[in-house]
């Protein structure tokens, strides 16, 4: 085990230089970052620090639901929106009193002039859009005004000067289907507006404004401003001073631990600086080649810092132990240096594969996180064995003095309570080995089951505390209304199969239908005019591509001739039948799809999750109820598509005439159903499109219909959906290849297997721990169990090459566990302590992210080191025959063993791999692997039988005798 | 304010037409070459747009634009009828009664719309106006009870108060600008609470008294709303905006209007113009 001469030597030898090279390294790559984000003109080649917290861009830009989402926010000029509340319960009108909406009608004002030219293009407004911005003073009433007559008003044109017209306005809203619920809650205590916005990440900016302008406000009525925009820009926001507190705070304690174990100052600062290198390295980085800082990248600090101090933690360990034999900083260092080069290269190397397999998930921020992460950690890695022995030796010897544990502890009496307690641990595996094994396989199983248990769930809103604003607003908000997180159902009509030409000889029916019509009439020129337009009909329908295009240069025929013939009437009369078929094309005007489009919503509404949801076919009955003189039994979809679209121009003819686009597009042909959920939940949302599908699967639309979700709440579940499987076959993927490492390493799978198993024990018990105490599984949730990878096998690996060592040195195990346990465990324990109650300031962390985070590193590395302590050297005990083979059959047989596993772990990797990136089926793939696994034990079988193996391979009863 | 250019291109038409056509207008601006004073630009500029004959008849077809460019089409027949002036009082010319109104808007197309009629009795002094509403799907007539008038004409850009005019007493007026050949006019409303704009401005011109251009202004001073005449036709002696367009600029629509078919003087009945017409539309009026 000799570390490779060059590499280690020009630290001990020439650590200036090493000092050095690597602050200028470092100051580089900071300013390179700083600098254009400082002065971006100056420095227009460089990227500026930029900023994304949009989970939105989970998904990559071309995405097919964000691709439909940005295309039906469009067309349905639909914006992201900022709710404001305002809550009265102290008034017995609640807020429909003069002052409240007096207020209210203030805030509306407000509200509506936050809008601002564009810093890049002057021409354009962002901030609030006004005339989209719904309000009490902003929305339209119409109700009936006596027999015969009806009234179209503003609401709440003015505010109210008394009691009694306060409690109008609520009358007058309640009776809006739209309104109520949305705009008014039931119980009259809370009002909402809603601000579209043009853009999200203005959100931030609009809500600090608005809780100035509240603020100056005095009275009874709280004021709440929620809605996923704003929780995802204000997340966005506090992350970032979160990150300049719980980091940095997380780093004090490490340091703090590492000087109550090594006791000196000058020494422990060495693991602090190469986390610092190997983060501003890494984010400088980031910065550099133009990436985005977002919500995944901000944590690669904080996943960076203990894997850091990893190694340096197993340098200083050991050096602690060794320097007071030795009394030479060099020669001990080199010695340490010796020792661990291998464990450290091996653990950096399968940490850093760990988090790049996240490379392969389909979420760019995840890729980005996991590749730069691996860069961090080889960094670190490289900092470590360059940097500390340069750092030792440029330490005084005789600052050295006293430092370190007293020596020949390890086999006598140990001293400290760490070694003590090791050293029983030791013991304890060996003697009770069953014992062990048998209480974490039950352990295990526990936890199985209650990774069974597992939710898959986020909340963008709960990623605040409970306490936090946003989470109130939500809480109270949600409380009144039907619900403050929007999802959009789209229903788009399909083509019809029809050809053009068989439509034409249809049409061309109905044109000499009603030709007749018009002569019995007596419509002059009718006899000339209608086999005119029949004969281009079917003209059209011969050429022309689709439906739609032979309609319009029908249209286009019969305007043009009503121009220039004499016989106006007749064409007219055309014109009105071309209107009439195109009307028939005009899918949601049509009373049986809106009845359908209704139905669909009220088992939408059905739904627990779903408070309120809005419609087409609801401005249409409430618009046909009030025309009837508001009778409520007229509250329907009336019966003929003319009414449809007369009762639709009514509703336009208003202050608010486009508010119809945002439920329908003007071809009639794709509508909007506006489900208002109660809670941001992914499992709610993707539970109501559930039941949409279901509804849809039993009652087949009377026209061809497609169903679409789109709106942030449907999105979320979206990537959500991709980032649980995408984790998953990355988790996999890492796994598979860590396992082949560790083999190839050992050049043993039984050793590689061993090295696994302190990983998937953890990864088993953390998981399970989260399904059997409820902790949905979020997106920090899913990003740990990269991290257990690089933190669990680095424990496993240490221990077992150390173990490997110690065994050979010793010849036995039993003899060989005092050894074991008293210097490589003391570093794993240490490790354990220093980095895992490091961790747990995050804990005090404002955002829920932050806190799982802390919460679950400290698990892991606690869970992890627990399991490499007590189960490798119980296994140890258990396999020793066959994992230090005593004799050459035994030896073959586990490298024929090995073969097979690893070749199947190979294959299994491929498949993974390929499936991921090609999307192929799995089934695909399945028999191609089998073949090849089987390929590679038959050429294990034939080199076995042609090389070495001339007697028949020993039986496995054979082998433990 | 407005450019160089785009004030060219819709002046060359109209300039074409003053010169070329002699009317009592041009006359009478001919000859006196001071400022009229800005009551009189107001009145005569509404008269040229509202009062020409004592009646009249327009098809008319509408384009709605939205901001991604979809288009939607109606068609519909408008009719017109001035109060009669009282005994004494001449009528014809610029000295026409200038009082009462009655619209009838027939509507053709779309197909779902078609035979629904709309009717105004426009008032000019404080009384709010008479609607009335006849929607053959339900067989319905309505009266529609609106004290404001600034909401969307069927959906378009236009309001109902562009389409039947604006009471010239809603507003204060001031001539802030005389051009080569317009009269440039700034008219604040007085009762700012009723209205979204905070003022607006129209380019008159000055030989036909036509507005050519509308702009309307927010608070903030910036544009809401644009009115441009696109094309202008004499008929029957009266110089006639037969193309027209609104844009709204907030929400980046706009409506033209094209006007075909164009007659004044056609002596109109009264009692077209009441509810028992709109269940029966009066076919020979409209043809």
């Amino acid at each position: 085990m000799k570390a490779s001469p060059n590499l280690f030597n020009i630290p001990i030898n020439r650590p200036r230089l090493i000092t050095i090279v690597m602050v200028a390294m470092t100051l580089l790559f900071a300013v390179g970052a700083l600098l254009p984000t400082l002065w971006p003109r100056a420095f227009p080649f460089l990227h500026p620090v930029a900023v994304d917290t949009d989970p939105e861009n989970m998904l990559a830009h071309d995405e097919a639901v964000r691709v439909f989402h940005d295309r039906m926010k469009e067309e349905m000029s639909l914006y992201d929106m900022v709710v404001l509340g305002v809550v009265n319960e102290k008034d017995p009108d609640g807020v429909f009193n003069p002052d409240s909406l007096r207020k209210i009608h203030e805030l509306t004002r407000y509200a509506a002039s936050l809008h601002w030219p564009d810093e890049d293009d002057p021409d354009q407004e962002v901030g609030v859009i006004a005339v989209d911005l719904i309000a009490p003073s902003l929305v339209d009433s119409m109700e009936p005004a006596g027999p015969g007559e009806v009234r179209f008003d503003w609401l709440m044109a003015a505010p109210p000067e008394t009691r009694e017209e306060a409690i109008e306005v609520r009358r007058k809203a309640e009776r809006i289907p739209f309104l109520n619920g949305t705009v008014l809650s039931e119980d009259g205590k809370a009002l909402c507006l809603y601000l579209p916005i043009t853009s999200k990440d203005l959100s931030y900016t609009i809500y600090t404004k608005l809780k100035e302008k509240i603020a100056g406000f005095t009275g009874d009525e709280r004021y709440f401003i929620t809605g996923l925009p704003v929780a995802e820009d204000t997340f966005g926001v506090e992350m970032f001073k979160q990150m300049a507190v719980s980091a940095p705070v997380a780093m004090v304690i490490i340091f703090l631990l590492m000087l109550f174990f090594f006791r000196k100052f000058v020494l422990v600062l060495s693991p602090m600086i190469v986390a610092m290198v190997s983060v501003i390295l890494t984010m400088g980085l980031l910065v550099i080649t133009g990436n985005t800082i977002h919500i995944m990248s901000s944590m690669i600090p904080i996943f960076i810092m203990p894997i850091a101090v990893l190694d340096a933690v197993h340098i200083l360990s050991e050096f602690f132990d060794r320097y007071p034999e030795k009394k030479d900083r060099r020669a001990t260092i080199v010695d340490v240096m010796n020792t661990l080069n291998r464990p450290m290269l091996y653990t950096s190397l399968t940490t850093a594969v760990g988090f790049a397999s996240l490379a392969l998930t389909p979420i760019p921020p995840v890729q980005i996180f996991g590749l730069f992460v691996a860069f961090g950690v080889l960094c670190a890695w490289f900092c470590t064995v360059v940097f500390i022995p340069a750092y030792i030796m440029l330490i005084p010897e005789k600052s050295l003095k006293n430092f370190g544990h007293a020596p020949g502890s390890d086999h006598e009496a140990p001293r400290s309570l760490l070694s003590r307690l090791l050293a029983r641990t030791g013991r304890f595996t060996f003697l009770r080995s069953r014992g062990v094994l048998l209480f974490f396989l039950i352990v295990t199983l526990v936890a199985v089951f209650g990774i069974t248990k597992i939710t898959i769930n986020d909340n963008p809103t709960k990623w605040f505390q409970a306490s936090h604003p946003i989470r109130e607003a939500d809480r109270v908000l949600n409380e009144h209304f039907g619900g403050t997180y929007m999802a959009y159902l789209a229903l788009e009509a399909m083509e019809e199969e029809k050809k053009p030409e068989a439509y034409a000889a249809e049409l061309a029916d109905r044109i000499t239908s009603q030709e007749k019509v018009l002569r019995e009439e007596e419509v002059d020129g009718t006899e000339t005019v209608f086999p005119a337009l029949r004969d281009e009909a079917l003209r059209l329908g011969s050429r022309a591509s689709s439906l739609e295009e032979m309609l319009d240069e029908l249209d286009a025929f019969a305007a043009r001739m009503e121009m220039e013939d004499e016989t106006f009437a007749p064409w007219n009369e055309a014109l009105l039948l071309i209107s009439r078929e195109k009307g028939r094309r005009e899918v949601f005007k049509q009373p049986e799809a809106l009845e359908y489009v209704a139905a669909l919503q009220a088992h939408l509404d059905d739904s627990n999750a779903v408070g309120k949801s809005n419609s087409l076919p609801d401005i249409v009955k409430t618009v046909h109820r009030d025309l009837l003189d508001g009778a409520e039994e007229q509250f329907r979809i009336p019966d003929r598509p003319a009414t449809v679209g007369q009762c639709l121009m009514q509703f336009q003819s208003s202050h608010r005439k486009d508010d119809l686009w945002h439920f329908v597009t003007p071809d009639y042909r794709k509508t909007v159903i506006w489900a208002q959920l109660k809670s941001g939940d992914n499992s709610d949302m993707a539970e109501v499109a559930d039941a949409v599908d279901r509804f849809v699967a039993d009652n087949p639309p009377p026209v061809a219909l497609e169903q679409r979700w789109f709106g942030l709440t449907y999105i979320n579940v979206v990537w959500q959906e991709k980032m649980v499987s995408g984790m998953l076959q990355a988790f996999l993927g890492s796994f598979l290849i860590v396992f082949l490492m560790m083999t190839l390493v050992y050049r043993s799978a039984l050793w590689g297997i061993l090295s696994m198993i302190p990983l998937t024990v953890t990864i088993a018990l953390i998981y399970g721990l989260i399904g059997l105490v409820g902790k949905d599984y979020d997106m920090p949730v899913a990003v740990l169990s990269s991290l257990s990878i690089g933190l669990a096998v680095d424990y496993a690996i240490h221990f077992l090459t150390r173990s490997r060592n110690l065994r050979e040195r010793h010849g036995s195990w039993k003899n060989a566990t005092g050894a074991v346990f008293g210097e490589p465990a003391r570093a794993i324990a240490r490790n354990v302590v220093v980095v895992g109650v490091g961790f747990l300031p995050l804990l005090l962390a404002p955002l829920v992210p932050y806190q799982t985070v802390g919460m679950f590193i400290a698990a892991i590395l606690f869970v992890a080191g627990l399991a490499s302590l007590l189960i490798l050297p119980a296994l140890i005990a258990r396999l020793e025959r066959w994992l230090f083979p005593a004799s050459e059959k035994q030896g073959k047989m586990c490298r024929c063993g090995t073969i097979v596993f690893s070749g199947a772990a190979l294959a299994a990797l491929v498949i993974i791999n390929a499936h991921q990136f090609l999307s192929i089926g799995w089934n695909v793939l399945t028999w191609p692997s089998v073949g090849m696994i089987l390929v590679l034990a038959a050429v294990c079988y034939f080199t076995r039988r042609f090389r070495n193996c001339h007697e028949p391979a020993p039986s496995n009863k054979d082998e433990i005798e | 304010m407005i450019t160089p250019k785009s004030f060219t291109t819709f002046l060359a038409p109209l300039l074409l037409i003053a010169m070329t056509s002699a009317s009592p207008l041009q006359a009478q601006a001919g000859e006196s070459k001071k400022i009229p004073s800005v009551d009189e630009i107001v009145d005569r500029t509404n008269r040229a747009a509202y009062y020409k004959g004592k009646d009249g008849r327009a098809e008319v077809s509408m384009t709605i634009t939205d901001k991604q460019g979809r288009k939607r089409t109606r068609a519909f027949i408008i009719l017109r009828r001035d109060e009669p002036a009282p005994e004494g009082q001449a009528e014809g010319d610029a000295d026409s009664f200038c009082k009462d109104q009655k619209y009838y808007v027939y509507f053709q197309r779309p197909a779902d719309v078609n035979k629904m009629v709309f009717m105004v009795w426009k008032h000019v002094d404080e009384r709010p106006d008479d609607r009335w509403l006849y929607m053959p799907g339900l067989d319905l007539v309505k009266r529609i009870a609106a004290t404001d008038k600034r909401t969307s004409f069927v959906g378009s850009d236009f309001f109902y108060e562009d389409v039947s005019g604006r009471s010239i007493d809603a507003d204060r007026h001031e001539l802030v600008e005389t051009t080569k050949n317009y009269y440039v006019l700034k008219n604040t409303p007085k009762k700012p609470d009723e209205v979204e704009f905070s003022f607006f401005k129209m380019w008159i011109h000055k030989k036909t008294f036509l507005a050519v251009k509308t702009e309307y202004y927010d608070k903030e001073g910036k544009k809401l709303r644009v009115y441009e005449a696109l094309g202008v036709e004499k008929i029957q002696g009266y110089h006639t905006v037969v193309k027209s367009r609104m844009k709204d600029l907030r929400t980046g629509g706009e409506t033209t209007l094209e006007y075909r078919g164009v007659k004044y003087d056609v002596d109109l009945p009264d009692e077209i113009f009441t509810e028992r017409f709109l269940r029966r539309a009066p076919r020979k009026h409209l043809k």
